[in-house]
């Protein structure tokens, strides 16, 4: 957490998928929204939705609201699909970061939260590759 | 902190002459690197800028997986270069199917693996039973649809021909880019 308590802090939820990446800034309760974004405010082809290119583009776009907003620095929560399904974060989540760190807002810590089943249902069967 | 585990006979590949590979993977990204060389198991933790740390796991992978560190390391290059496996296992029926698929894939002398870092301008490893790749996301793109073109029973040609195809349409894609910097 940051030394100075003027300076103003936020979340970002990065959720990335295979299929999308789903950028939410929060405040530091989580319980109000300050901006969010998903690929397909970006691209227009579903296929591209998950792509790091896009991810970049959302998290300038996310980023220049929430300075215009006061934000110095964000905390970071990457997730993936988690449950049954793949712990790994898509390829939208590091481009993601990289760019909202470029964009000028300070990072502080990257957290996984990705959640992880205590042994829940059946995982899906495996489709190769 | 994460941890990250590799196979014995890359251990020595990831340590380096001395400690060499190991130190200058520490200070290129800004992680600090913790090998049990008894059980393979990494522990990658971050130092540092938080955003440049992110990529030590994924460069500690490539290496286990059986990438040269100067390969490996090309994941710093740039922001959007990424790791990706294609795991050949998850479709081998058996030990056998395996051996032909990886032979597939490599090719007469390894011509098709060379093909395809050539085509792409990827690197590409295969090793074990995976197939790794390192490059820019529509690189990694084009060398995955390849290979899994060639594991569900493609002619070589035609993979050839594939990635032909998607070299041009790639530097198609860097003209326009230039067009518009920014």
């Amino acid at each position: 957490m940051s030394a100075e308590s003027n300076e103003r802090w936020a979340i970002a939820h990065i959720h990335a998928s295979f299929n999308n990446t789903i950028i939410t800034i929060t405040d530091e309760t989580g319980a109000e929204t300050l901006a969010k974004s998903s690929g397909g405010s970006v691209v227009k082809q579903n296929r591209d939705e998950a792509s790091p290119y896009a991810a970049m583009q959302m998290a300038e776009v996310v980023a220049e609201n929430i300075l215009a907003q006061g934000i110095e620095g964000v905390h970071v929560r990457v997730r993936g699909p988690g449950g049954n399904l793949q712990k790994n974060a898509g390829p939208g989540a590091q481009a993601a970061i990289r760019a909202l760190a470029r964009a000028g807002l300070e990072i502080g810590r990257i957290e996984d939260v990705t959640p992880i089943p205590h042994d829940g249902t059946r995982p899906p069967k495996n489709s190769g590759f | 902190m994460q941890h990250v585990t590799i196979p014995q006979d890359r251990i020595g590949v990831l340590v380096g002459q001395g400690g060499e590979t190991m130190r200058e993977i520490e200070s290129k990204a800004e992680v600090r690197l913790d090998i049990d060389s008894e059980t393979g198991s990494v522990a990658v933790e971050s130092v540092g800028d938080p955003v440049q740390g992110l990529k030590g796991p994924d460069i500690v992978k490539a290496i286990g997986r059986g990438f040269r560190p100067e390969d490996a390391l090309r994941l710093l290059e740039d922001d959007l270069m990424m790791f990706e496996i294609v795991d050949i296992d998850a479709v081998a029926r058996n030990k056998n199917d395996l051996r032909r698929k990886k032979g597939r894939l490599i090719g007469e002398d390894g011509r098709t693996r060379e093909l395809m870092e050539e085509l792409t301008g990827a690197s590409v490893v295969i090793y074990g039973t995976t197939l790794g790749i390192i490059g820019r996301p529509d690189e990694v793109e084009a060398v995955r649809r390849g290979a899994e073109m060639i594991l569900d029973g493609a002619p070589h040609g035609s993979v050839y021909s594939f990635l032909e195809r998607r070299r041009t349409e790639m530097k198609q894609n860097e003209l326009s880019y230039h067009e518009f910097p920014g």
